[in-house]
């Protein structure tokens, strides 16, 4: 059984059609990645997945449940944890209480009072290497440690699914490599499945996901494994235009 | 933080209050202005469980005295000849209790809806739309009120309906205050405490995060307005033993609590009472050197302490004694 399947999703805002009748399946502890250039709909497509926004047509069901119509808390409560796009730790909380936020109310959180979810916030810390800031207000981190706070909040709530929007956007090359080896550690630790969205940084697609889910204009273009996805016409036709896709079969 | 010492913070809480209530009885003359401070501390507390804790501003806020004010008031004035002793009051206070709490679930329902500024516009219309209903449909005697005294006396005897309206009233503010402090710090230190401070600082990741937003501020809400219930219903309704619909539902007690609030520290516990002794003493002193002036004086002084501490006193102490041993006493 899949662990998330959606099916003939589509989302539309006036007249624009943001995602159209897309319909995939992940198993649990798959890595996969949705990509599209900008305006794709892939966060949209996230949105729904999670339950920001309802969709207008389709189905999605999460861990064996129809969720189609359920609030984000309660997908979260069935195992759904999710990172933003820009990092939205609690400011004014510190990084501890933060991700103890992520282990009460998540998954786990019906049987950890405070205490035991300090415990374990205390855990993730060390995961992430953030042990000096562990008593600082989140708020005035850095953007990469804001975006480990995150990850580790996200952890924290013990998800069966990882959704993490544009998790390596605005990094160097450096910090995308390691940042790679993180999520697929967490993954195999875990034994989660992670959703990434990514938009353009192939180079962190090609060394993160198994498979890829190509979005276009809202639409779902392939769904591959990574390197067929990759080298696939229609993929490189999307992000470079056809005159380079021509200029490639000539050469 | 962890066991039996996070709910210390109750200790300078509880001091300051038998502090207060010393200085009343021992100073003679003073114990109207003991009694005022202690009603600005339990307003600011009892305000600061919805509007500091959830960030939500609520400006029909003084509906809830109101309403608490005419439950002791309906509940006395009725009951006064069925022999009920000391009781009478319990019951009004469970009456303030319930009116409060009704309303305060009325005006959730549609007002908890909406966000942030929306919610503080649909909210100012509640305080006058409530006395205008009481009014015009002339509830509870509607614009004249209900004069009580007789039926307090009758239901306690002279004697003991003399020092219910002019000591034992103020004692239920400081009942009040402490039920609030005790509530606040309880909040604070529970998983309600983290659901709260999570929505304040981001409703839409808080609910990803797997918090039903709703749901806890509901319990914010209908905390707030039934603490507010028992305070209209010793504060005004016991001290003065009548209400009249223009004196309870009056805006201007919701801006006394918001400045308050805002002057000790959103969300904290010691907050709103540094706020509501501070409020409380300036405007005491202002009323005497300059009256007349006292609040025009006070909204420049306001403006600027709010401007350069956003954080309110107490916000700035935590700062102070972050890392110290003082640390586990400030909240």
């Amino acid at each position: 059984m899949p662990l998330l399947k959606c099916e003939h999703v589509s989302k539309r805002f006036g007249g624009m059609v943001a995602v159209d009748d897309v319909s995939f399946e992940i198993m649990t502890g798959e890595l996969m990645a949705i990509v599209g250039p900008n305006g794709a709909g892939k966060t949209t497509m996230f949105n729904l997945i999670n339950g920001v926004f309802l969709p207008d047509e389709g189905h999605i069901w999460f861990a064996g449940v129809d969720v189609t119509r359920f609030p984000s808390y309660k997908r979260a409560h069935l195992g759904m944890g999710r990172t933003f796009q820009i990092p939205r730790p609690f400011a004014s909380a510190t990084v501890q209480e933060n991700i103890a936020i992520g282990a009460m109310f998540g998954a786990a959180g019906g049987e950890l009072n405070v205490e035991e979810a300090m415990e374990v916030a205390d855990q993730y810390i060390d995961l992430i290497g953030l042990k000096a800031h562990r008593n600082k207000p989140a708020g005035g981190l850095t953007p990469i440690e804001k975006k480990l706070v995150e990850i580790a909040r996200a952890l924290a709530m013990k998800p069966r699914l990882l959704l993490m929007d544009e998790a390596m956007a605005g990094m160097n090359p450096k910090d995308i490599d390691q940042m790679v080896t993180f999520i697929r550690h967490i993954r195999d630790v875990e034994g989660i499945a992670v959703v990434a969205l990514v938009e353009h940084i192939m180079r962190a697609v090609a060394g993160l996901a198994e498979r890829v889910l190509v979005m276009h204009q809202g639409a779902k273009l392939v769904d591959e494994p990574t390197r067929e996805a990759l080298n696939d016409p229609r993929v490189i036709e999307v992000y470079l235009g056809r005159q380079a896709e021509e200029f490639n079969a000539k050469s | 933080m962890r066991g039996t010492g996070k709910y210390l913070p109750i200790v300078p809480v509880l001091a300051a209050y038998a502090l207060l209530l010393l200085y009343g009885v021992a100073t003679p003359g003073k114990w109207q202005l003991v009694a005022q401070l202690a009603f600005y501390c339990a307003l600011g507390q009892a305000f600061n469980l919805f509007m500091g804790m959830t960030g939500y501003v609520d400006f029909g806020y003084v509906a809830f005295l109101g309403v608490g004010t005419y439950g002791m008031a309906v509940t006395i004035s009725s009951l006064s000849d069925g022999g009920l002793g000391l009781g009478i009051i319990l019951i009004g206070f469970l009456v303030a209790a319930v009116f409060s709490t009704l309303l305060a679930m009325a005006v959730g329902a549609v007002a908890l809806r909406l966000r942030g500024a929306y919610f503080a516009i649909a909210t100012i219309g509640v305080n006058e739309g409530f006395r205008y209903l009481i009014e015009g449909a002339r509830i509870w005697n509607g614009a004249d009120g209900i004069i009580f005294s007789r039926h307090l006396k009758t239901a306690l005897g002279r004697k003991m309906a003399m020092s219910v309206s002019t000591f034992w009233a103020d004692i239920f503010v400081f009942g009040v205050a402490v039920l609030a402090a005790v509530l606040t710090l309880y909040y604070l230190r529970n998983k309600v405490g983290y659901a709260l401070l999570a929505l304040r600082e981001d409703e839409d990741a808080a609910k990803v995060m797997g918090i039903d937003v709703t749901r806890f501020k509901i319990i914010a809400f209908i905390t707030s307005a039934a603490l507010a219930g028992l305070l209209g219903a010793s504060g005004w309704a016991l001290k003065l033993t009548y209400v009249y619909p223009p004196d309870v539902f009056e805006i201007h007690y919701t801006v006394e609590a918001i400045i308050i609030v805002l002057l000790g520290g959103a969300g904290t516990l010691m907050g709103p009472i540094a706020g509501g002794l501070i409020y409380g003493v300036s405007k005491y002193f202002l009323a005497i050197t300059l009256p007349g002036f006292q609040l025009l004086i006070f909204a420049p002084i306001i403006i600027a302490i709010i401007v350069i501490f956003p954080e309110g006193l107490v916000g700035i102490l935590k700062g102070k004694v972050h890392g110290t041993r003082l640390e586990k006493y400030v909240i």
